[in-house]
């Protein structure tokens, strides 16, 4: 239907857009793997001692311990909070919902920046400050109204008539649950992981006013310590800031689809 | 901000309660706690932990960043009334006028500029078989999934003084505009701006696409008998199409141009001078870096108030274009 020329031309500006998307990535991808401490790309020398050189000099290990657990832990209460309050919301109803569930989303409406501020010196009375509950608490708290959200829209689009004849067998509502609809919403609860992790593992802004303390920061704030140093062997710094995103590029590479569909829906967190 | 037409419809889904415990026939003036009402409370019981948590972290700090704002607060001593002076900074304040000036200028280059080109993107792929379009989608979405600590350091490799941006100027013969581009006042601007645009171009692009296909063919098909060519076929048939992802995108975008941080933190710090300074920039150093912990909140509610305008205001958009 379409002309040879009208082809040409859409496939030239795709191509031109990826290339331009494209460009910044695979630029950093090669000098992390060029010797010149400038930066200079030199793709015939591939120094991958880089990677191993700047893990060191940016002091990864204690950054990656923190990330970890950081992410580990919120990410799985996120999900187990995530859960119960779409089952509730979803299935069960909950006794002032017409309120409730607004002021939820309210949550999802307002941007963190606009609390951190007050937060900070609530954690800071609390000693919340530069510790791992601290920062876990906030990721945790800031992700309970898209969670509410979309595991609600996930159990909601169980055909009631399943849960109904579980209940019928006699089924309690932990048991409905566990073997009905939890088996039933693992696609958006494996979305919803993915979506946390990734959040938790990019944040920058939370943990910047949070943690103070080098030995419980992330990796993202240990890159920004790292770039900021006097003497920046640009090389080194790629390396680094390679390394930080691999992981959740790698996730994407798997499972594309359900990024894409998570955050189309409109999906962002405080 | 999700999906619209979900929204809506929880209230009309929302069973009543009180019916139920009304039609309780045999004990009149005894209310009978039905099945349906002790559900209810049991699912208030699931969703305890989550909103009491939701209840710390999010509710009351945003209570206090109220109260607070109407206080001068150095964070140690104590507090003393202000009254709305933290607000009026927005209009006396040099450095909060000029960082609510470049939010304006980076809705621009984060909404406006991905909106355009994404809706290029989209009407030259809809309804054409592109071969390898998932290819060019999952590429094109990928800085979305980019640390943005990481995409900021990457961006100010790129436009450093002796960095690719300039390389590339120079071996084209035109090294005299070659400079340090974050260091220009004239320049920081605009050069974050494009790291933004190359950011949000992507999820622009992909949601067009998937939007247009659920435009129906007919449509395309009755616009091309009526002789439309490209053009109009876009503005009759593709841009109406597209108005729950417009809203979707619109939402995103200008949420995110109004709280940009990490990258201008991360390579100008506001810098040079105040030229890329942004208003939570100023949040962070009114915050903690000379404490006027009032003027810090005043910020932050202003922030939030216009995040929750700009969600109302584009949802009910949508909601007007659905009817």
């Amino acid at each position: 239907m379409i002309s040879k020329r009208e082809k040409v031309f859409n496939y030239t500006f795709l191509t031109l857009l990826a290339v331009g998307v494209l460009f910044p990535v695979l630029w950093i991808l090669g000098v992390a793997v060029s010797p010149d401490i400038a930066g200079t790309l030199d793709l015939r020398h591939l120094q991958w001692s880089n990677f191993a050189e700047a893990w060191r000099q940016a002091g990864f290990t204690g950054y990656l311990k923190s990330s970890l657990v950081i992410t580990g832990t919120a990410v799985t209460a996120s999900t187990v909070l995530a859960v119960l309050s779409g089952y509730a919301f979803g299935v069960l109803g909950v006794v002032g919902e017409r309120v409730l569930f607004p002021v939820l989303l309210f949550g999802i409406m307002i941007p963190m920046e606009a609390i951190i501020v007050p937060l900070y010196y609530d954690f800071q009375a609390q000693g919340l400050t530069d510790t791992y509950q601290g920062i876990i608490l906030a990721h945790v708290g800031m992700g309970v109204s898209f969670g509410a959200f979309w595991m609600r829209a996930a159990f909601r689009a169980v055909p009631p008539s399943i849960g109904e004849s579980a209940q019928m067998d006699g089924a309690n509502s932990w048991t409905m649950l566990w073997r009905v609809y939890l088996p039933i919403a693992r696609p958006a609860v494996l979305t919803f992981v993915l979506l946390s992790f990734m959040w938790t593992w990019n944040d920058y802004f939370l943990s910047l006013i949070l943690v103070s303390d080098p030995s419980h920061q992330p990796m993202t704030l240990g890159l920004g310590a790292f770039s900021g140093r006097y003497l920046v062997h640009v090389n080194l710094l790629a390396a680094a800031a390679v390394l930080i995103c691999l992981p959740v590029v790698v996730l994407y590479l798997f499972f594309q689809r359900q990024f894409i569909r998570g955050m189309l829906s409109g999906a962002v967190k405080g | 901000m999700a999906t619209v037409k979900d929204r809506s419809s929880s209230r009309t889904a929302l069973p009543d309660t009180g019916a139920a415990d009304r039609d309780a026939p045999s004990r009149p003036g005894i209310r009978l706690r039905s099945p349906r009402r002790r559900r209810r409370l049991l699912g208030l019981a699931y969703l305890a932990p989550a909103l009491l948590i939701y209840a710390y972290v999010v509710l009351l700090p945003a209570g206090q960043g109220l109260q607070l704002s109407f206080y001068h607060w150095d964070g140690v001593t104590s507090a003393s009334w202000a009254g709305l002076a933290n607000y009026t900074g927005f209009l006396t304040d040099a450095t909060l006028r000029q960082a609510v000036t470049h939010t304006l200028f980076f809705i621009l280059f984060f909404s406006v500029l991905p909106i355009i080109l994404g809706l290029i993107s989209a009407a030259l792929t809809a309804r054409k078989d592109v071969r390898g379009a998932g290819f060019y989608r999952s590429v094109i979405f990928l800085p979305q999934v980019l640390t943005p600590a990481v995409v900021a350091v990457v961006w100010k490799q790129i436009y450093a003084p002796d960095g690719p941006l300039n390389s590339v100027l120079t071996a084209v013969g035109l090294g005299g505009l070659a400079r340090g581009w974050l260091g220009d006042f004239t320049w920081a601007l605009p050069a974050l701006g494009l790291a933004g645009t190359w950011a949000a171009y992507g999820l622009c692009m992909v949601l067009f696409v998937a939007g247009t296909h659920t435009i129906p063919g007919e449509l395309y098909d009755a616009a091309r008998m009526d002789g439309a060519g490209p053009v109009r076929e876009f503005f009759t048939v593709t841009l109406p199409g597209l108005r729950g992802q417009l809203a979707v995108v619109l939402t995103l975008t200008l949420l995110g141009a109004i709280r940009v941080f990490d990258i201008v933190w991360l390579t100008t710090k506001g810098g040079p001078g105040t030229s890329t300074i942004t208003p939570t920039v100023v949040l962070y150093q009114r915050a903690f870096t000379n404490p006027d912990v009032g003027a810090a909140c005043a910020i932050g509610v202003v922030l939030a108030l216009v995040s929750l305008l700009v969600s109302l205001v584009v949802v009910k958009l949508a909601e007007g274009a659905d009817r």
